[in-house]
């Protein structure tokens, strides 16, 4: 194992260590563009040149292996010079329009400016190369190729990651610029990590363009729920409204994040998420749904049944197990899902696009109940009158509820999810607004914390169930989601 | 003293058959690889495209073992302004690299050598592939070569037009079909060159040299030149002379002696002010300087430049340094692959500086300027087309400060006529 120092501390590291990464470790920082932990090295920015002893040029630390014995200075006069000059070949014909500019406030080129030039430019500002400002590429980002530092890390990043190679430099020296080969649009369902490991403010997202300044961002630790992989995600939000959705990387399950997860909080800001309960077609204050959602099962007592559902959190599927029975005392309810999971797509995407088919199979554990194909016949038989479910998971049943002809009371978080035919609608809070444990396809517990309040009246769906309980059947008097757990 | 690379009725196989072509391959074939490599050791022949690495040396960073192909390049990209050499060798003296490919291939372990010829070389890159046929019709390429067991393979593949193609690992990628730019080393490519594989690239002027060096053996060869510069080289001498064009000295030729006996001097009425000694990347010398040196790679070195491609480019005292400097700037920003940061920005930026000089619209404090974009570009990138641009620009403040002075201060020389450039 090579021995080396750097700026007089000594460190053994693993062979094949690099420089930058040495330096890490004893937390000595280089700057640097184009180097990513997660892509391929390319050298090509030279802002992480570091002076080693013997070597008769800087060295770029991102690319130089730690030998036994290497002896790098990352302060020295040269060293700082180098930086200097890099950013200010950097800056000489980049645009500088931070004041629009999502990028400032966590800008590479504004932080390494004020970390190691703070110079005054000596470029004359009308001899800019121009080039083009706004372009669109794919339904996710716009590119500014003025504002591009040309580190390539968009391009090795859909030739690695994504394997779609999408991009490419085109054109050579300072005319150089990114763009999508000829023919291809940046479609792949990664692109918006593009965005966020773009050091500068060339990659912005559509969505999030001009919406928030960053430094107004407060970061709340979340999890995807957008399929079984349940990645850890950053939730950025400022005043209860969410502006984006930020990979957490972790070892176990994500670096990146995709683009469909990064879209999961709109579902919850839409503007047909539901306030009130829904009868047939028309709206109406929650609790006189309740109370009808209640009458129409109670008409069914013994012909009732619950579904549990992979979307909702175990807590929630504990609330709707302790209903079905200790509430509604029936046999009838299911918690059994065990569809096929696994990464689909070799990156991230999970075969099963419910988060938590895992957790409720844990409520299956511990409350028993039907298997899912004889809930299903049950319902499709005509054996079951009334079926309390949530939409998503109710839409598992379509067919065996049109077949058996059962009342369907459902819990939606917007309007666009009712099912056809659904009787009642009770609505819930999502959980960008209350917490809810969920388990991956690993078997991983994964807790979401609320970053938002619900729209007033809107309650977390285990104190919407202890709600209907009361109306219906026996209460369960659920004063938190522990109660909900604690009977199962 | 006879020439070794550019002789007379050799450009066919029979000339070449009659000066005794092919026989060195035979002798070649008849040695381990490791004695080849030896006797080219033992010859002093250094890299002739311009960094003069010694040949010998750089074939024995070929792993002895180890699974898997290996490649002998020729790099016949010759794009170095004011380079001329390879092409007269293409020309006049095709057999010898096809030969001298074939011995490296057998001494390096490599069945498949490719020629990457400048893309505007298309009438020399046809007669290279007649040459080969010709070759291979005569058993001299292709399967158990003279019936030695050893396969050899050799094609030609022709460059689109990009200078920096002449970079040895910027050329790999072009060959391999990629955009054409220089790759990070470590790994070299004696480790992982083309095709991720074990490749030697040399220039042309280097691969011909070597039949002669087998046939005579290295000390023979090794006595030509000084002893840290042996053998012949290739001056390509353009610019205001009376006799222009590519001469085989040995090194160590004073540069004197280039200009006034083979070059018949300069033109009536024109009077020496500078030479750039090896190509338009090497720092120039003032005429006195010039005048004082000789042509090898110490000597050259000794004097502040080097002896690059063996581009001896005349500057007459009725030429502008500023305006010279800015036609290399131009063709440095154009030619920039723009992957590293300083020589991206670096050479557009010199440029534009040494446009306002040129035009009359610069001041004093944009030759300091200059000078310090260029210290900026230099030593910081992934290959040397920075300091190519770098070199240049120092090298032309620092000995002809007066000239950019005068530029700074309103005293421009005479546009030229529109649409010379």
């Amino acid at each position: 194992m090579p021995k080396i120092t750097i700026d007089g501390k000594t460190l053994e590291v693993a062979k094949g260590t690099t420089v930058l990464t040495a330096a890490q470790q004893l937390g000595v920082h280089i700057p640097r563009y184009c180097y990513h932990p997660k892509l391929s090295i390319s050298g090509n920015c030279r802002m992480c040149l570091v002076e080693v002893e013997k070597a008769p040029k800087l060295m770029t630390a991102c690319s130089t292996e730690a030998a036994d014995g290497m002896v790098v200075h990352t302060a020295t006069d040269k060293v700082k010079a180098a930086r200097r000059d890099v950013l200010e070949f950097l800056l000489i014909n980049h645009p500088l329009d931070c004041p629009i500019c999502d990028q400032a406030g966590e800008c590479g080129l504004q932080d390494y400016y004020m970390d190691y030039s703070r110079a005054k430019s000596r470029f004359a500002q009308a001899d800019k190369v121009r080039r083009e400002k706004r372009r669109v590429m794919g339904p996710h980002l716009v590119l500014d190729n003025e504002r591009c530092i040309l580190c390539t890390r968009c391009v090795r990043f859909c030739s690695e990651v994504t394997k779609t190679s999408e991009l490419e430099v085109m054109e050579r020296a300072d005319h150089s610029f990114i763009d999508a080969k000829e023919g291809r649009a940046l479609d792949n369902d990664y692109s918006l990590n593009i965005a966020d490991i773009c050091p500068v403010g060339a990659w912005t997202s559509r969505d999030f363009r001009f919406k928030q300044r960053v430094w107004f961002l407060k970061k709340t630790p979340g999890v995807c729920l957008g399929c079984a992989t349940g990645c850890l995600t950053e939730i950025h939000h400022n005043e209860g409204v969410i502006y984006r959705i930020m990979p957490r990387p972790n070892a176990d399950t994500n670096t990146w994040l995709c683009d469909p997860g990064r879209m999961a909080y709109k579902a919850a800001q839409a503007g047909d998420r539901l306030k009130k309960g829904v009868i047939k077609n028309g709206l109406i204050d929650l609790e006189p749904a309740l109370r009808e959602a209640a009458s129409r099962i109670d008409e069914h007592h013994e012909a009732a049944a619950v579904l549990g559902s992979p979307w909702l959190s175990v807590e929630d599927n504990a609330a709707l197990a302790r209903f079905a029975k200790d509430g509604l005392k029936t046999k009838n309810y299911s918690f059994d899902f065990d569809p096929e999971q696994g990464i689909k797509d070799g990156i991230l995407i999970n075969k099963d696009p419910a988060p938590n088919a895992a957790g409720a199979r844990k409520v299956k554990a511990a409350a028993g109940g039907l298997s899912f194909k004889e809930l299903s016949a049950k319902v499709a038989s005509g054996e079951i009158k009334v079926l309390v479910a949530e939409a998503r998971a109710a839409g598992l049943l379509k067919e065996e509820l049109k077949a058996g002809g059962a009342r369907l009371i459902v819990f939606a978080m917007n309007r666009s999810e009712i099912p056809a035919g659904a009787y009642a609608t009770l609505p819930y809070a999502s959980y960008f607004e209350t917490p809810g444990t969920f388990i991956n396809f690993q078997g991983l517990e994964r807790r979401t914390e609320p970053t938002a309040a619900a729209a007033e009246g809107v309650k977390p769906l285990w104190a919407v169930i202890g709600k209907l309980s009361a109306y219906s059947g026996g209460s369960l008097r659920l004063e938190s989601a522990q109660d909900a757990l604690k009977g199962i | 003293m006879e020439n070794i690379l550019l002789k007379d009725k050799v450009a066919g196989l029979d000339g070449y058959f009659a000066a005794g072509g092919y026989k060195p391959l035979k002798k070649a074939l008849g040695m381990t690889p490791a004695d080849l490599i030896e006797e080219v050791k033992k010859s002093g022949l250094r890299g002739r495209g311009g960094a003069g690495f010694p040949t010998g040396l750089k074939w024995s960073f070929i792993p002895k073992d180890g699974q898997g192909p290996r490649y002998i390049v020729c790099n016949a990209d010759e794009g170095e302004p004011g380079t001329f050499k390879d092409r007269e060798v293409i020309l006049k003296n095709p057999h010898a690299l096809i030969e001298g490919m074939a011995i490296a291939g057998y001494a390096i372990g490599a069945s498949r050598g490719y020629i990457y010829i400048r893309g505007e070389f298309a009438a020399e890159a046809r007669l290279l592939e007649e040459a080969i046929a010709d070759a291979r019709g005569r058993g001299l390429i292709g399967a158990n070569l003279l019936g030695s067991g050893f396969d050899f393979e050799l094609s030609v593949h022709r460059g689109a037009g990009a200078y920096i193609c002449g970079e040895e690992t910027a050329l790999l990628e072009s060959l391999e079909g990629f955009k054409g730019q220089p790759r990070l080393k470590p790994p070299f490519p004696a480790v992982k060159g083309l095709f991720a594989s074990p490749t030697v690239i040399n220039n042309v002027e280097t691969l011909a040299a070597v039949p002669t060096i087998i046939e005579k053996g290295g000390a023979w060869y090794a006595a030509i030149g000084t002893p840290k510069s042996a053998g012949t080289k290739l001056f390509c001498v353009s610019g205001p002379v009376n006799k222009p064009g590519v001469y085989e000295l040995p090194l160590g030729v004073a540069f004197r002696e280039l200009l006034e006996k083979h070059c018949g001097g300069l033109k009536e009425g024109k009077k020496l002010k500078a030479v750039i000694p090896g190509g338009s990347s090497v720092p120039v010398l003032t005429a006195a300087e010039a005048m004082a040196v000789a042509l090898d790679y110490e000597a050259l070195a000794a004097a502040g430049s080097m002896l690059g491609s063996g581009a001896v480019i005349i500057i007459d005292e009725t030429q502008c340094m500023v305006k010279l400097l800015q036609v290399l700037a131009r063709f440095y920003h154009h030619e920039s692959c723009g992957q590293c940061t300083p020589c991206r920005e670096g050479c557009g930026w010199i440029e534009k500086i040494l446009d306002r000089l040129e035009e009359g619209r610069g001041s004093a404090a944009d030759i300091d300027l200059l000078c310090s974009v260029a210290d900026g570009m230099k030593g910081r990138t992934i290959c040397p087309l920075a300091d190519a641009m770098a070199m240049p620009v120092l090298s032309f403040v620092k000995k002809f400060r007066a000239e950019f002075e005068a530029h700074a201060a309103g005293r421009c020389c005479p546009p030229e006529p529109a649409g010379k450039h």
